[in-house]
């Protein structure tokens, strides 16, 4: 009889196993972020600030609310918070509802919220996903609220904003900032070793460097670090022999075997040859807060301009910005990034307030001072002019740097496919195999674009 | 009428979401568009086409079969260890028990990592004896043991429960044994583990299915890398389904994990009747 109790208890707890496993979302804060977006520092806020000021309404508008989502660490969560208080101030018949977390668990979030059919009013959209929410019609096209003058582009230069119009001509979001990929480097260490790397210098100029201090240090040195960016930096690869990663079409992959295999070599010689750090090092610094740079025990890392931001405040140390490696005989491969932008839902009732919204993110000079350009470089030239002769240290730099890119890139590439994201965890396995030396750079190529292809079919 | 209450629940929170999850798992769904039906495709890629579900699922069974199995030993021992009685033993089963509380959190998986990092004061120890470390949580073949130390580490509830189950045996088997001239040894093997079996049975069903579900630790630790060394059956249903929006494919392979379970614990119910005694069956022992 007891047996036959506790048989029936267990199958009860089977059951409901399966619900967990069936029906559990979770909520973390693991860094995979590939820096795409330049997440200043990252902070592990889960946390979902329900402040519901009510506006005392004045001029006898219709008091609406609406719902503003962002993801970042928690500097940038302060800052934007202040930036919504002047808002409010500004349009005291709407009240913002913000919505923040990491970047990780912000995806989570917003996927969950896009099936119940509950997503916010105003979205803060990374390029890598735009076409994921855009080709389900997520997204509004924001021309007509442009066409009104409800949101006001007259500063903003058209190199701002291309990427986040459509062949058609709709405009799927308001570009946030722009940055552009790079490398930060310790100056420190480079003068320490006489060493230096010019504009325009090379792969091969960057493995001189390298092997170079790492010969002459005692000390525990790891090069160069590609900070979880091997991605993007094969975008600019690929870029510069005048290919792209994907194809026009968006349905496959564009780029030759050999030019993979190519960076498969120098990805998997550097770490060989002791001048990148191997992938369990890596890993030690995947939660960010520190890095390698900022310690000293590399000279150079990929990111994305904005970074730099965050990363000064950890280190004493000189840090600057710098273009990454040119190919030898190659052609431009960088490119000005709107780094992240804000849409507009298509679900949203509150469009116009929305809308009011990013205007004042994008044209208001307090607000933009409040923020300063964490986002990346703003997209309204007054705003950036005038925080041009405001800004220091490493805020300045991310201004400075953007002017020197700009002789060395071509066009942007269009959005990418949706499936980008999965394309980029093959990638990303494939760097991982390669580092840990269990896979030649022929092998691992071939792997990695059979696996893109069948994602992207 | 009086359940009704209970029974809308199990509807909406239990029912429901099963039946919708099998239904995914026969669709395309992506979380953001209306799924389309796609009948077996799921589960003939998932079982013939993809070499990280087979990675997964090795990786999982490794880590149940090694961890459960240490897991008990380490909780009965303790537990035998506290079933003396004295006074103040409370105390220490809370204190043996805190592990199990605070296991699943960032916390936890922070100080492991600082203790089995490249700087960790496990390498330091090993060093300052003359061994060289390793970095034993990014390296893909020691990853996957130090998850199943941190879960062996959290032996707290069947350690609870095994001593409940030992406070059951009736002092009079013992005694009755030494008169009788049976050694420690002796009464344990003759006594102690017969009595215990059911326990010893429920534990091991629990926590077998617990392991098949590990995600958490993994998670906050090591993601499932490096090079998926730890890359957990839930942790990648949970990619799938919130990373690659792939949620049709990850119901497919939540239906796969609960045929997989139902028949290892099928297969332990089975062979419980060759091991586990309840009294009521008279002494078969």
């Amino acid at each position: 009889m007891r047996f036959r109790s506790v048989k029936g208890l267990l199958f009860v707890v089977l059951i409901m196993s399966l619900v967990f496993i069936s029906a559990c979302g979770g909520d973390g804060s693991n860094a995979t972020n590939g820096n795409t977006t330049g997440s200043a520092g990252d902070g592990n806020n889960d946390g979902n600030g329900d402040t519901n000021e009510t506006a005392s309404s004045g001029d006898g508008e219709e008091e609406v609310t609406i719902r503003v989502a962002w993801w970042g660490g928690q500097e940038r969560h302060e800052m934007t918070l202040d930036a919504i208080d002047l808002f409010e101030e500004e349009y005291p018949h709407i009240t913002v509802e913000p919505e923040y977390t990491d970047w990780d668990g912000y995806w989570e979030r917003l996927s969950t919220q896009g099936a119940g059919n509950n997503l916010p009013d105003v979205i803060n959209m990374d390029n890598s996903r735009m076409t994921e929410y855009s080709s389900r019609d997520l997204l509004m096209d924001l021309q007509p609220l442009i066409d009104e003058g409800l949101i006001n582009l007259d500063d903003v230069d058209d190199v701002y904003q291309d990427i986040n119009v459509t062949e058609d001509g709709a405009v799927l979001a308001i570009s946030l900032g722009a940055n552009a990929l790079g490398i930060i480097q310790n100056d420190d260490v480079l003068s320490e070793y006489g060493v230096t790397l010019e504009p325009g210098y090379t792969y091969e100029d960057l493995q001189e460097a390298m092997t170079q201090i790492a010969s002459e240090t005692d000390e525990e040195f790891f090069g160069f670090d590609l900070n979880n960016a091997d991605f993007e930096l094969f975008y600019i690869y690929a870029r510069q022999h005048g290919q792209s990663v994907f194809n026009e079409n968006a349905d496959g992959l564009g780029f030759d075997e050999d030019i993979l295999v190519s960076y498969f070599e120098f990805i998997q010689s550097n770490v060989n040859n002791g001048i990148s750090p191997p992938h369990d090092v890596t890993m030690d610094y995947i939660d960010g807060g520190n890095s390698m740079t900022g310690e000293g025990t590399a000279a150079a890392a990929m990111a994305a301009s904005n970074q730099i931001i965050g990363l000064a405040q950890t280190t004493d140390m000189e840090l600057s910005l710098n273009l990454p490696p040119t190919l030898s005989a190659g052609e431009n491969g960088n490119w000005i990034r709107p780094s992240m932008s804000f849409a507009i839902s298509s679900s949203s009732e509150q469009q116009e307030a929305s809308a009011a919204f990013i205007d004042f993110f994008t044209n208001s000079i307090e607000a933009n001072e409040i923020l300063q350009a964490d986002r990346g470089v703003p997209i309204s030239s007054e705003v950036r002019n005038h925080l041009a002769d405001q800004v220091e240290g490493p805020v300045a730099q991310t201004f400075e740097y953007l002017e020197l890119v700009e002789d060395y890139t071509s066009p942007a590439d269009p959005l990418p496919p949706p499936g980008e994201g999965e394309v980029r965890g093959s990638f990303q396995r494939m760097v991982e195999s390669l580092k840990y030396d269990m896979a030649t750079p022929e092998d691992a190529a071939q792997q990695f674009m059979q696996e893109a292809e069948s994602i992207l079919q | 009428m009086i359940i009704s209450p209970w029974l809308l629940g199990f509807f909406l929170l239990i029912l429901g979401p099963i039946i919708a999850s099998l239904y995914f798992s026969f669709t395309d769904y992506d979380l953001l568009s209306s799924p389309n039906w796609v009948g077996f495709d799921n589960y003939i890629n998932i079982l013939t086409n993809d070499p990280r579900f087979r990675q997964s699922l090795t990786v999982t069974l490794i880590f149940v079969f090694v961890s459960t199995p240490l897991k008990l030993i380490f909780a009965l021992a303790l537990a035998m260890l506290f079933n003396t009685g004295r006074k103040g033993t409370g105390f220490f089963t809370t204190i043996y028990y805190i592990p199990s509380i605070i296991g699943g959190s960032v916390a936890i998986a922070v100080v492991w990592r600082i203790i089995f990092g490249r700087n960790g004061a496990v390498n330091e120890l090993l060093q300052s004896v003359g061994l060289s470390g390793t970095n034993w949580i990014g390296n893909p073949d020691t990853a996957l043991s130090i998850l199943i130390l941190l879960i062996v580490w959290q032996f707290g509830s069947p350690m609870i429960i095994f001593l409940a189950g030992l406070r059951q045996i009736p002092t009079e088997l013992y005694e009755a044994a030494s008169v009788d001239g049976a050694n420690r040894w002796q009464s344990f093997k003759g006594i102690t583990i017969p009595m215990l079996t059911p326990v010893i049975f429920f534990n091991l069903i629990m926590q077998t299915i617990g392991g098949f579900m590990i995600f958490t630790q993994a998670y906050l630790i090591t993601q499932g890398g490096p090079m998926d060394s730890t890359l957990f059956y839930a942790l990648y249903l949970y990619e799938m389904a919130f990373e690659y929006l792939r949620m049709g494919y990850a119901s497919a392979m939540a239906w796969i994990l609960l045929v997989i379970i139902a028949s290892i614990t099928l297969l332990l119910f089975i062979t419980s009747k060759k091991w586990v005694f309840y009294e009521s069956e008279g002494g078969k022992s």
